[in-house]
């Protein structure tokens, strides 16, 4: 810093000696303050939960009302879920989450590895076409859906496969964040295994997926999550037959006009339930899904 | 280099083949449920599947008499019935979104009436049908079901409207009927009023009906609209406008019509509400809830009666493609909207009959929610068929008020905003716009049909027949069907001086506008 | 704007650089536009002499072939089979045959209607005396028509894209047999299906459920546009639709027209999906990457708390945590209930029933739904930024600041520019956002038509969702909001793709 030979006084020791002590405690407060933030951050991203968890413990009435700890705790809006078609629209939701999740991820895997491992004609125009077709706004086709579903018979009480095979025939759009990965395995892979005369097919099984497990984990996991929040395209599939409702739509349709007063209690207790399978399978994958994440965002 | 398309096209054609040949399947649904077929004299009987739609509140007890009907009606008919639980402004959106799965019988709220009509969604009622429900339901009752001289409905309800919910340890017994005071009485104790009026139309003409302004719909014979009396753009508008500023503007005003407000974290003392929440608000307020019917607002030392909407709910029945079967639904229509019915359901959920002599019962009259609706009734409208776009931009006049500034000018822009929603709602061609129409005491139509025009040559109009005119007969020329650019004898109407059939031929330079009739 | 050499550039001042940079960009539109037209009328050329040389090829096939092949040319497969093929043969002649059947069956009534959309529409009330009762006929179902009317005419763009593939195969076979070798066998062509046809194998799947589930859909959707599909013509329960042209379009565009009020407010719906799609996009963007930051600061304890606490709101289902949030705000809500006690107002704050208080609190709520998800991908990239770079950086006397101007927003900003644009475009159709906290609201009296509600949070997407669930069910209006939707993202991207200086090379992170 200085430049001329100054002698050291002990002026300026004193001077650097402070400006070290300052860097240590100007870091300490800078993390000091950052955490002070980010517990706050943290309350403000908690609040909600932790009112809804409330609220679904609230026994003394079962309307909305304007505070959040309850007068009178029990499990009754629980208990009292099993008089409805709770678990029902449960089950139906689980199973659609478990299947297309699976069917999902063989899709959005075939679609990706393809588009990044093969260089074969029309490709790019493919991957250009899906691309401008992904760009028409998809819910105003939710009627045309609604009425060939209903022409093959899987509307209503068989909404079920009906919804799963909407999700899975489109999931294959969403093929973007995993050719992503892909992209980022070396091909040399590859081609050394074709040397030694593997199939594609050997090469994809042998060589490809247990390298892919991040990606395959990321795809699960979305696709898993994704049946659990659908209360628009799921409610027109069922058409207000108990049977066939996600738990989505079954729980919104509590809060309509003659419904709330009753049942809005037992709606937080719903949302609980279904938070917690969610959030169980996300905080375990955790790791997966933000490397998933990273890795589309990167490339996509 | 070709497997791929092969698979792919034969997938698409096994996809398209199999489409097709449900679609071919499906036509013909609805069939009657087997059974006996109809022996002689029970030409009904048979079991019968039938969805139905109700208010969640509802089910069980509706389930109950359909067991009742299946026991004890004569025509050996029984009914196989799936009650599912639908909020009534939800059945209208889902019948309309598909007719042919929509359930058999469903409940919905008058407001409905027209966009379900409109699509195709209920069926006529039988002379036998109609003229029951003629002879057990008062004239408003009818006029709601009914389009013309057909009924297409089932009243089930004549409780469709609101009044006031408040909390008595709040509100004093000597300001409940003052619009002002309780608005005082709120502020003072910091609590809300509630009143749903940037939420919907419904609500919101309560003032306007106070003030004497009115909204009605004209329906042609088809059922379809074909013009609106509207007059809240008027005098009388600006003062209904100038009450609601005040309550919009006032700290107090609240935007909700649950009584769940209540008790919310800034509590209300005043819901405006309907029957429907009597439970709720008793829950909370306990022995401090009063009802009571709306307040008067004052304006320039006048005071105004709130008004509100009276409305009933009414059942339906889905068109049916077998007649017998139609006929049967609408049986157990009949069945389930008959005075025991209707009794019954006030018993169980403080339903308020439509029936006339379900109305007279003693217990009925008791019931303090339906109290409360009948000491509102003489300020209220009845409801007849409103177009469904008035729902939409009517929700948005509460909002204009809100923003106006409270001055006159800002409270007439709202209204005028909103007249021309209404105007647009029977948009027409650039070409109608501009033609011209007789209108008059002609023809026999007192006013109400524009007579065409054609232009035979530039700025000459004539119509393209020839008409009966008799003496005095008086008419004017207008353009576009509105009164903002019209022709007579000056100011006022042409009369017909001598009887005759005429063409009636219309000059028009610049602003100057001349009449002649052309003997035919 | 004077152009400069790599030289003068270099020489010029750091704000000039990033000035003359954003100026080339704009100015690089028009020629880009220029150059888009120039590249479409090139390929519209290439395609008209490839469809002239397959025409000249089939006519060729069929001069120079044996009678296998001129038979195949009625009977698909007809060659495969005679050559012993009988895979390829089976699997053509099955096409033909199914083709035939569909065609005669059913294809031929529905492309035939495909014009009127239906001839008969139903008998509504029709008396029948013995039962007193009125009973329904129903007939056509334009719906139908339209959509199986479609779905045929895939069918026969499928079937001559078959029949032209069979007929290069027997072109191809002759060949390969006049060389003297030998054909490939049914195993043979298995086998490949699994080895270098795998591709093929492999996207049969996926991509026959996009062509039925998405893409027949949009089309269908399309046509819509220029029907006049709505709730009074539903097609089959009341009255047929039918063609009408561009009055849609008319109907949207023309300030003039009827319900006048349309073109202003697409205007004003398509102003606000623009600028929320900006703040959407970017608030989150830059406050994700700062908690990330935040987070992953040395000295920081409890990483996997923050992170934790932050990805909840992924987890729960939006229509539960924004219902909630959304009532949360609401006039008499907790929020209001704890400023009034607090004393700080004494009127509840209009968060949801003023325009201005309602779109800023939507992008504010949207920032709780969104840094978790931004705050996760830059977690994963920041961790890939060579620590060498900071360290060197830090010899030179970089504050933080500057650190973070110089290495980490560049690196940034290039790793996710394509995200960015692609984040963009979803926010512009964000429905859970905007439809659960506040539908929209509150209303926007001027937009109001007979079409139904706009509010002043609206975006395009949750606009046409109205206007179908609205009083008069306009699907074809919503069809052309659809498609100018489509237009504006289209030429968005077009526009961002086509400047992007690093619009991802594919094979650069091998």
């Amino acid at each position: 810093m200085s430049e001329n030979n100054q002698v050291e006084t002990p002026e300026v020791k004193k001077q650097s000696l402070k400006k070290h002590m300052g860097l240590k405690t100007k870091r300490a407060i800078s993390n000091t303050v950052i955490h002070i933030v980010l517990v706050i951050m943290s309350v403000i991203w908690l609040i909600p939960f932790v009112c809804i968890v409330l609220q679904s413990f609230r026994v003394e009435s079962t309307w909305q009302v304007g505070y959040v700890v309850p007068h009178q705790w029990g499990f009754d809006n629980y208990i009292n879920l099993a008089q409805t078609d709770f678990w029902h629209w449960y089950l139906n939701t689980f199973i659609i989450a478990i299947v297309s999740a699976v069917l999902q991820t063989v899709i959005v895997l075939c679609m990706s590895y393809t588009l990044s491992r093969f260089r074969f004609k029309g490709r790019k125009g493919l991957m250009r076409f899906m691309l401008i077709i992904g760009m028409f706004p998809g819910m105003i086709t939710m009627i045309i859906l609604y009425k060939v579903l209903k022409d093959i018979g899987l509307t209503h009480e068989n909404a079920v496969p009906g919804l799963i095979l909407v999700y899975v025939a489109s999931s294959g759009m969403g093929y973007y964040v995993s050719k992503g990965f892909f992209d980022t395995i070396p091909k040399s892979l590859d081609e050394a295994a074709r040397v030694d005369g593997a199939t594609r097919l050997q090469i994809l099984f042998k060589i490809i997926l247990p390298l892919a497990k991040p990606i395959i984990i990321y795809t699960v996991l979305t696709a898993f999550m994704a049946p659990w929040a659908d209360f628009v395209f799921a409610r027109y599939v069922s058409m207000n037959t108990p049977a066939g409702m996600n738990v989505a739509v079954g729980l919104y349709r509590w809060l309509n006009q003659d419904q709330i007063s009753y049942k809005y209690t037992m709606f937080c207790a719903g949302g609980v339930l279904v938070a917690i399978p969610v959030t169980i399978l996300f905080m375990l994958l955790q790791k997966y899904y933000v490397s998933g994440v990273t890795g589309g965002a990167v490339k996509g | 280099m070709t497997k791929k398309s092969k698979i792919f096209a034969g997938i698409l054609a096994a996809a398209m083949t199999m489409g097709v040949g449900f679609a071919a399947g499906c036509g013909g649904s609805d069939n009657p449920g087997g059974g006996g077929g109809g022996g002689g004299d029970k030409p009904l009987a048979g079991t019968y599947d039938a969805k139905i739609w109700v208010a969640e509140a509802a089910v069980e007890l509706t389930q109950q008499q359909i067991a009742k009907y299946n026991q004890t009606n004569t025509d050996g008919i029984t009914i196989n019935a799936n009650v599912v639980a639908e909020g009534e402004g939800e059945a209208a959106t889902d019948m309309i979104a598909d007719v042919e799965t929509g359930a058999d019988l469903y409940c919905f709220a008058q407001d409905q009436f027209a966009r379900l009509k409109q699509a195709e969604a209920l069926s006529k009622l039988g002379a036998g049908a109609a003229q029951t429900v003629r002879d057990t339901n008062d004239q408003y009752a009818v006029s709601a079901a009914s389009i013309g001289n057909d009924v297409y409905a089932y009243p089930l309800t004549a409780d469709n409207g609101y009044f006031m919910y408040y909390d008595k340890s709040v509100v004093s017994e000597s300001s409940v009927t003052s619009l002002e005071r309780i608005i005082a009485d709120c502020e003072a104790a910091g609590k809300q009023f509630s009143f749903f009026l940037e939420g919907s139309a419904w609500y919101a003409a309560s003032f306007f009906f106070a003030t004497g302004c009115n909204s009605e719909w004209v329906v042609g014979e088809d059922g379809k609209f074909t013009n609106v009396n509207d007059t809240f753009n008027s005098p009388e508008g600006l003062i209904a406008a100038k009450g609601m500023y005040k309550l919009l503007n006032s700290t107090c005003y609240n935007n909700s019509e649950k009584a769940a407000s209540f008790e919310a974290a800034i509590k209300s003392a005043v819901v405006i509400s309907g029957t429907w929440d009597y439970t709720t608000a008793y829950g909370i307020l306990g022995d401090n809830l009063g009802v009571a019917e709306l307040p008067s607002f004052e304006v320039d030392g006048k005071s105004y009666h709130l008004g509100s909407y009276r409305g009933y709910k009414l059942l339906g029945v889905k068109p049916q493609t077998d007649a017998k079967k139609s006929s049967v639904m609408h049986k157990l229509a009949q069945y389930l909207t008959s005075e025991a019915a209707q009794i019954e359901r006030f018993e169980t959920l403080s339903w308020g009959p439509a029936n006339t002599n379900a109305q007279n019962s003693d217990a009925v009259k008791a019931n303090p929610g339906l109290a409360a609706l009948s000491a509102q009734a003489p300020y209220g409208k009845l409801q007849g068929q409103i177009h469904g776009s008035w729902w939409d931009i009517g929700k948005a006049i509460a909002t204009d008020i809100k923003n106006s500034g409270g001055t006159d000018e800002g409270l007439q822009s709202a209204l005028t905003t909103y007249k021309n929603a209404i105007d647009g709602i029977f948009s027409m061609s650039e070409e109608e716009k501009n033609a011209y129409t007789v209108i008059g005491s002609i023809n026999g139509d007192g006013w109400t049909v524009d007579l065409p025009m054609t232009e035979i040559s530039t700025g000459v109009w004539k119509t393209t027949v020839a008409y009966d005119l008799k003496e005095n007969d008086e008419f004017k020329v207008r353009q576009g069907k509105s009164w903002d650019v019209s022709y007579g004898d000056g100011n006022s109407n042409f009369k017909v001086t001598t009887a005759g059939t005429y063409y009636i031929q219309f000059t028009i330079s610049g602003d100057v506008g001349t009449i002649e009739l052309i003997a035919a | 704007m004077t152009k400069y050499s790599d030289l003068e550039y270099l020489k010029l001042s750091k704000i000039h650089k990033i000035l003359y940079k954003i100026a080339c960009f704009f100015i690089g539109i028009p020629a880009w536009f220029v150059n888009l037209g120039k590249t479409i009328g090139k390929k519209f050329k290439n395609f008209g002499i490839k469809v002239k040389d397959n025409f000249v090829d089939i006519y060729k096939t069929f001069k120079e072939g044996d009678y296998k092949t001129r038979v195949s040319f009625v009977i698909m497969g007809f060659g495969s089979f005679a050559r012993k093929q009988y895979l390829r043969g089976a699997i053509f002649l099955l096409f033909e045959i199914i083709f035939i059947v569909y065609m005669s069956l059913w294809g031929g009534y529905w492309i035939s209607m495909l014009p009127s959309l239906g001839k008969q529409g139903p008998e509504t009330n029709v008396y029948d005396p013995v039962y007193d009762a009125y009973v329904t006929i129903y007939h056509d179902d334009s719906f139908k028509i339209l959509l199986y009317g479609i779905l045929s005419l895939f069918f026969i763009v499928a079937f001559i894209y078959t029949w032209r593939i069979n007929v290069k195969q027997n072109r191809i076979s002759q060949e390969i047999l006049a060389t003297g070798k030998p054909l490939k066998s049914s195993k043979d062509d298995l086998h490949s299906l699994i080895d270098d046809q795998f591709h093929k194998t492999l996207l049969a799947l996926p991509m026959t459920g996009i062509m039925v589930f998405t893409v027949m859909p949009i089309v269908f959707m399309i046509l819509v546009a220029f029907t006049n599909y709505d709730g009074s013509h539903d097609g089959y329960f009341n009255n047929l639709f039918t063609w009408v042209g561009l009055d849609n379009f008319n109907k949207l565009l023309n300030i003039s027209s009827g319900s006048g009020a349309m073109a202003a407010t697409f205007g004003e719906v398509l102003a606000w999906t623009l600028i929320w799609a900006f703040f959407a996009t970017f608030t989150n963007y830059f406050l994700g990457m700062f908690v990330a930051m935040m987070i992953n600061k040395k000295g920081i304890r409890f990483k996997k708390v923050w992170r934790t606490a932050l990805i909840m709101t992924i987890a729960i289902p939006q229509f539960i945590s924004l219902l909630y949030v959304s009532k949360m705000f609401s006039n008499e809500g907790i929020i209001n209930g704890l400023l009034v006690d607090l004393g700080w107002i004494s009127k509840p704050l209009p968060f949801w029933t003023d325009p201005t208080w309602a779109r800023a609190m939507v992008i504010i709520i949207n920032i709780w739904i969104g840094i978790p998800y931004l705050m996760l991908i830059a977690t994963g990239i920041l961790m890939n930024i060579p620590q060498d770079l900071y360290e060197s950086a830090r010899i030179d006397g970089a504050n933080a600041f500057q650190q973070y101007t110089k290495i980490t927003l560049p690196y940034m900003l290039f790793v996710t520019g394509p995200y960015l644009l692609t984040s963009f475009i979803s926010n512009m159709n964000n429905f859970n956002v905007i439809y659960l906290l506040n539908a929209g609201g509150p209303t926007n009296t001027s937009g109001t038509t007979a079409g139904g509600t706009v509010g002043h949070t609206d975006l395009l997407i949750t606009w046409l969702f109205k206007i179908t669930t609205g009083a008069e069910a306009q699907y074809n209006m919503a069809a052309v909001i659809a498609i100018m939707v489509f237009a504006v993202v289209s030429v968005i991207s077009l526009i961002v793709y086509g400047l992007l200086p690093s619009t991802r090379n594919e094979e650069d992170f091998q």
